[in-house]
């Protein structure tokens, strides 16, 4: 088997899969159906303000998974749903917040600066157009250097790293998320340790479950998914009804935008925004390739050095960013699409998430069996099949199959959806709090799981008043057993060598850098926190 | 009297003194063996070490709060202590709801013994329409009805219509055409 027949392979366990129907003879895979369903939910959540990908990922995925059982088979029309939704939600999230002024994601609230100055011209079509362009031309670059790089990535990790490297790099990944994700790195590292600490519940290789405080409910550990619903969603949830409660009087919606505009995209417009987007879609992959670093800052970046470049060759007459350039909306939509592929690239190559959507494809891998993202997917054996491979190129088909409908029919469907900004939100959230809990009750068929889910989602809810992001926490609560488990399989076998971390050179060097990681990014941070109180 | 500290601070030393507790009483408690276990002559990590290095997280984060974050920088927003009794208000209703749902099943049952004579038992009806509808209905449209109520400040029609329409949209989606999944609270009555 080489490597073109790995590609092959993947490509044709996406189109020949179970056959769901046919049309005139020619079969349609159950796969192909549910990435396009995924990726129309994912552009109406994506459009409906309080709502976002990981929330249409974690209310289908129990329903996914008792559709199509614990099979191998099921990888591919489950992953290749969330894969739909996740590209669906990224453009989505543009369409209330060039018509409304209402990001529908966090990462679209730079789309509103230039977006909705554009609807109040009469451009609002426009606006929709270049941001449906701009959004797939960086997703689509982001995907093609996560197919180019994350099997090569993969490879150098599993070829030159050992078990003490490998435990020194989940550390470095964890103290790089602590540091890099949410305002302040101290506040990172505690979201961390929390995480860590909940996989470490009820968990480890003596007979009485630690920290279990003597609990049956705690003594087999935390149910991944109740935890993880739980502060991501449960938490979101929560902490929108709150702010929609407390600002429920003021009433800032707009009227609907006026549709006298009858501009499309022309290809003098992409001519002016192209450079907009390569720059952008470059930056976007760049950051989302670092694992927990959002869109949000990949599009802060994108749109900052986008109104740079602006200010210096726009000619007389032009807008200038944030009063309706269409080089604004382009730049802040393809830097923040282009995160979503590159995003994975930790995820395909190192089992690292990177994002609230990666988590929940790992979920569904690790709920399913069969797959397990890390570097020990991409290996080439030629002499057996391995079909964790076969099923990498198999997602890497889903997602050009979801970027093919993003170009032909997301436009249609993105500009369809403005309606989706119209459903009340005080009647919308506490429909979805009730479907996340039943979601995790149909999958779990325990209360317990329930109690343990609203639980995680104070925990979410006051991690989000305090300040402190609660991704380090999933993304530590995911990484902690694995954590532990290379570390003892580590020590074991450098025959209980205590500095098996340091004796390594380049076990030494992640754990150098994941020290310096933390002390630059505090050091950072206090250097801003003065800087703030002069200016204050 | 103000209090020297900021919120951050007071965050970094509340995570601090958990991380101390952490330490030096749940693990050394509640964990069999320490940072290094000897088995048959094979010295390997015990299950105290992973939980450890998660406190030694807090307690760095916390002193890092303490120490980087500047006292009184007057960029902090004020917390909302009243939206902060709403999330909390909102959470105990979906508690109490799910504890509605959990015991309505049964209550039924026994009442309709209590008129029929009968000696029904909700276990066995738990797979049964309607009885096994009867939690998740009653739970949670109170849950959905409730919760529309508090954030318009009234009880509408529009609102109990709401929680009806959702029940009966789960009850489609997870239900009906699944017989292997069981709505809440039937799985482990």
């Amino acid at each position: 088997m080489g490597t073109l027949d790995y590609i092959w392979m993947g490509i044709l366990s996406v189109f020949q899969g179970p056959e769901l129907f046919s049309i005139f003879g020619l079969s349609i895979s159950v796969t192909l159906i549910m990435i396009a369903i995924g990726f129309l939910l994912g552009i109406a959540v994506g459009a409906t303000p309080g709502l976002a990908g990981p929330i249409a990922m974690a209310i289908s995925l129990p329903i996914l998974i008792s559709i199509f059982g614990f099979s191998p088979d099921a990888l591919l029309p489950v992953m290749g749903f969330l894969i739909g939704v996740m590209k669906g939600a990224t453009i989505g999230g543009a369409v209330p917040a060039i018509l409304f002024n209402t990001p529908g994601t966090p990462d679209a609230y730079l789309t509103t600066l230039d977006g909705y100055p554009m609807t109040q011209k009469g451009n609002a079509r426009r606006a929709l157009r270049v941001a449906h362009f701009s959004s797939v031309s960086g997703d689509t670059f982001s995907d093609i250097v996560l197919i180019v790089c994350a099997p090569f990535l993969a490879i150098l990790v599993e070829g030159y790293l050992d078990l003490p490297e490998k435990a020194a790099l989940l550390i470095l990944s964890l103290a790089f998320i602590a540091a890099a994700v949410g305002g302040a790195p101290a506040k990172g590292l505690i979201s961390t340790g929390l995480g860590l600490l909940a996989a470490y519940v009820g968990t480890g290789e003596d007979f009485y479950p630690r920290l279990s405080l003597g609990s049956p409910a705690l003594s087999e550990g935390l149910p991944l998914a109740a935890v993880i619903l739980g502060v991501l969603i449960v938490g979101a949830v929560a902490h929108e009804l709150t702010t929609y409660w407390r600002e429920r009087g003021r009433q800032d919606r707009q009227d609907d935008p006026e549709g006298r505009d009858n501009q499309g995209l022309s290809l003098r417009l992409i001519g002016r925004i192209w450079p907009y987007i390569c720059r952008s879609a470059l930056v976007g992959t760049v950051i989302g390739a670092l694992p927990g670093i959002g869109s949000t800052l990949a599009a802060t970046i994108g749109y900052t050095l986008g109104r740079a470049r602006h200010e210096k060759r726009k000619r007389k007459g032009d807008p200038s960013f944030g009063e309706g350039a269409p080089e604004g909306v382009a730049a802040t939509e393809a830097a923040n699409s282009s995160v979503s592929g590159a995003n994975l690239i930790p995820v395909l190559s190192l089992g690292i998430p990177g994002n609230a959507a990666a988590v929940f494809l790992i979920l569904a891998a690790e709920s399913i069996g069969g797959f397990t993202p890390g570097p020990s997917v991409f290996k080439f054996s030629t002499e057996q099949v391995n079909p964790e491979l076969v099923i990498a190129f198999g997602l890497f088909t889903c997602m050009f199959i979801a970027n093919f409908l993003n170009w032909t029919i997301g436009g249609l469907i993105m500009r369809a959806m403005g309606i989706m900004t119209r459903v009340p939100k005080q009647m919308l959230l506490p429909v979805v709090l009730l479907l996340t809990l039943t979601a995790i009750y149909v999958q779990e068929t325990a209360m317990v799981a329930v109690w343990i889910t609203l639980a995680f989602g104070v925990v979410g809810y006051l991690m989000r008043v305090y300040g402190i992001s609660p991704l380090p926490f999933v993304i530590a609560f995911i990484l902690g057993g694995r954590l532990e488990d290379t570390a003892r399989q580590a020590f074991a076998s450098t025959g209980s060598d205590p500095w098996f971390l340091f004796n390594n050179p380049i076990a030494a060097v992640f754990m150098a850098l994941s020290v310096l990681t933390i002390i630059v990014a505090l050091r950072l941070d206090r250097r801003s926190q003065r800087s703030a109180k002069v200016s204050s | 009297m103000e209090s020297p500290l900021s919120r951050d601070q007071k965050l970094g030393v509340f995570f601090m003194l958990f991380a101390f507790l952490l330490i030096f009483l749940w693990i050394p408690l509640d964990t069999d063996t320490g940072f290094i276990e000897k088995v048959r002559r094979q010295i390997s990590i015990g299950d105290a070490l992973a939980p450890t290095v998660a406190a030694a997280f807090l307690m760095v984060g916390g002193l890092g709060l303490l120490l980087f974050r500047a006292p009184e920088t007057g960029v902090e927003e004020p917390l909302d202590q009243l939206a902060m009794r709403f999330a909390g208000l909102l959470f105990a209703v979906y508690f109490l709801c799910f504890l509605v749902m959990w015991g309505v099943g049964p209550l039924v049952v026994w009442v309709a013994n209590g008129i029929t004579g009968d000696a029904l038992e909700y276990r066995l009806l738990r797979d049964t329409a309607p009885w096994k509808y009867l939690g998740f209905a009653t739970g949670g449209t109170l849950a959905v009805m409730s919760s529309i109520s508090m954030l318009e400040g009234r009880f509408s029609w529009r609102a109990l219509f709401t929680g009806l329409v959702a029940v009966v949209a789960m009850i489609a989606i997870y239900d009906l055409p699944f017989d292997d999944l069981l709505l809440p609270p039937n799985g482990d009555m």
